[in-house]
């Protein structure tokens, strides 16, 4: 049966792929996108990619440099710390710290925050405001000070840090959430969908929804570089991810002792620090001015 | 004499200002009025800034409760926050048409919405009466998967006047619904609305400032001033011997 289509027919992109075009036809988003879908692949992949094991000495390399400086060899890229393990391999499994656990914090904080911020919004009176005003007293007190007190009482533990970091991005979410649904919700829009009999699990998933998700990409991504943030600075104090784990904070308090004799090892995980956060945030700033331009311009 | 359509019996309004703690200023916003509506009529609500037709508008199409009074319609009681058995016969059209339909969703899905949670159509049948209905307020089929911004404001408010009518309701509230419009785009509007009073015999309440479209299209005319009825008859008694001193002026000082 021929299924060609011959009359000229043109085609409403879907909104998806509508955000598609408008993320691609700016070059720092797509660089953003594809620096991050690599340290994504980077992170799944890790024990695939790595060279050696993080935790590997080669006793005759100690404190090699990079490939590039002239004492450098190309069998460690990156070089080696000061006990001879391969850098590379360290900044490749520490993705899974860095990345991989802020990214499971915020998921978690996300699908407990959401449902809570949502509830909030659609009640009104008493139970809206001590759903939202309970929480905002854990707003007011920095991220990373609540999580050292969360860690101050548990005790320094990946676990205990995973907790902290879910602990204060749950408020950060319901008032994200809370603030965006309640823009919404008093506009014609939605008293129209009301006078249409629509019931409330209608009007909140299929009506307001779709209108708070560039608020809500843009939560997540603040969420991520927090956690990120945070992950990173309390194993550079010592108080996140013990010593032997390759985690990006944590290599780069250890290299602060001999920054001097070997400033690669502060500066390469450093550099993977920074361009992992830099990418989410244009990646996310990104992909919200698309939703909203998706409506703004024809 | 025939039954009336819809009786407004005793309905009032007032806002409750908080102004301390425990203490608050309570403001009527509408007086007790009471008149009744008949099948077919085209009743419009005038009246200065502030004088609460927006009000006594919105009250009537259930986006807000009645502080006393209550609403009959052919005798049956509206309940208040009964969405569903209100819009079954009574549907408002808002004055800005593009924030009363959502932008991130089609045209098609829109006015799917009221047919979805009011009737017992299976799904094809729901999409056929859309396209019905698109035609009939002089839109395409095509529209069906279009946004609400890729509509002219004209096109916009063709498909609110779809989203009222697509439940075949009894009255239809529209709240200065062509202010906003340009004169052409306006008379379009008040003539498909006047197709479709006579195809499919619905009353009309019409809240408006201007004293030509009123003077065109209502059958009767109620002047509201600072919450109060002031003056309520049909078109010509009130055009021809107007009682009050505002009436006169509201409908062009003749």
């Amino acid at each position: 049966m021929p299924t060609a289509n011959i009359y000229y027919q043109q085609r409403e992109p879907s909104p998806l792929h509508q955000i598609w075009l408008h993320m691609s036809a700016n070059p720092f988003a797509l660089t953003a996108l594809y620096a991050f879908a690599l340290l994504l692949v980077m992170m799944v992949c890790s024990p695939l990619l790595a060279p050696f094991s993080p935790d590997q000495q080669f006793a005759e390399h100690i404190s090699q440099a990079p490939s590039w400086h002239h004492t450098g060899q190309i069998k460690f890229l990156f070089g080696t710390d000061d006990l001879g393990r391969d850098l590379l391999s360290r900044i490749i499994a520490g993705s899974v710290y860095s990345l991989g656990y802020p990214i499971l914090a915020v998921v978690i904080a996300a699908l407990i925050g959401i449902p809570i911020g949502a509830w909030a919004a659609m009640s009104r009176g008493v139970q809206s405001s001590a759903l939202n005003h309970f929480l905002d007293v854990i707003n007011s007190i920095p991220s990373l000070l609540l999580v050292l007190l969360v860690i101050a009482i548990l005790g320094p533990a990946l676990q205990h840090v995973m907790l902290a970091i879910v602990i204060v991005l749950i408020p950060q979410f319901i008032h994200g959430v809370y603030n965006a649904i309640h823009d919404q919700r008093y506009q014609d829009y939605v008293m129209a969908s009301r006078l249409n009999g629509c019931s409330r699990w209608y009007i909140l998933t299929r009506v307001i929804f779709p209108n708070i998700t560039a608020a809500l990409v843009m939560q997540i991504t603040l969420a991520l570089s927090t956690a990120i943030f945070d992950i990173a600075a309390l194993g550079f104090l010592g108080l996140g991810v013990q010593a032997p784990a390759p985690e990006w904070g944590t290599m780069l308090a250890r290299s602060l002792e001999h920054v001097y004799l070997s400033p690669w090892t502060m500066i390469l995980p450093g550099l993977a620090l920074f361009l992992t956060l830099l990418s989410i945030n244009v990646l996310g700033d990104s992909i919200r001015a698309a939703i909203q331009d998706r409506v703004r311009s024809v | 004499m025939t039954e009336p359509l819809l009786q407004i019996q005793q309905v009032s309004k007032s806002y409750y200002h908080k102004t301390g703690w425990f203490r608050g200023r309570r403001s009527l916003a509408l007086e007790p009025i009471s008149f009744d509506l008949h099948a077919g009529e085209t009743l419009a609500i005038m009246g200065e800034t502030g004088s609460g037709k927006s009000t006594l508008a919105k009250l009537i199409a259930g986006v807000e409760m009645p502080s006393s009074g209550q609403f009959l319609l052919r005798g049956e009681v509206l309940e208040p926050y009964n969405y569903q058995q209100r819009c079954r016969h009574i549907r408002m059209i808002f004055q800005d048409s593009l924030s009363s339909l959502n932008q991130q969703t089609t045209i098609g899905q829109q006015l799917l919405e009221p047919l979805r949670f009011n009737t017992l159509l299976t799904l094809a049948e729901q999409q056929q009466k859309v396209l019905t209905t698109l035609c009939q307020v002089g839109l395409l089929p095509e529209h069906y998967n279009f946004y609400p911004h890729m509509l002219s404001s004209g096109q916009q408010q063709r498909v609110c006047i779809a989203r009222a009518i697509i439940l075949e309701p009894q009255i239809i509230v529209a709240d200065e619904a062509l202010v906003a419009l340009d004169p052409s785009i306006r008379a379009q509007i008040i003539n498909l609305i006047l197709d479709l009073q006579q195809e499919m015999g619905i009353s009309f309440i019409l809240i408006s400032h201007s004293a030509e479209i009123v003077k065109h299209v209502a059958d009767k005319i109620l002047i509201l001033h600072h919450g109060k009825l002031v003056e309520f008859g049909t078109t010509e008694a009130l055009l021809s011997n107007p009682q009050q001193q505002l009436t006169r002026l509201l409908l062009g000082g003749e």
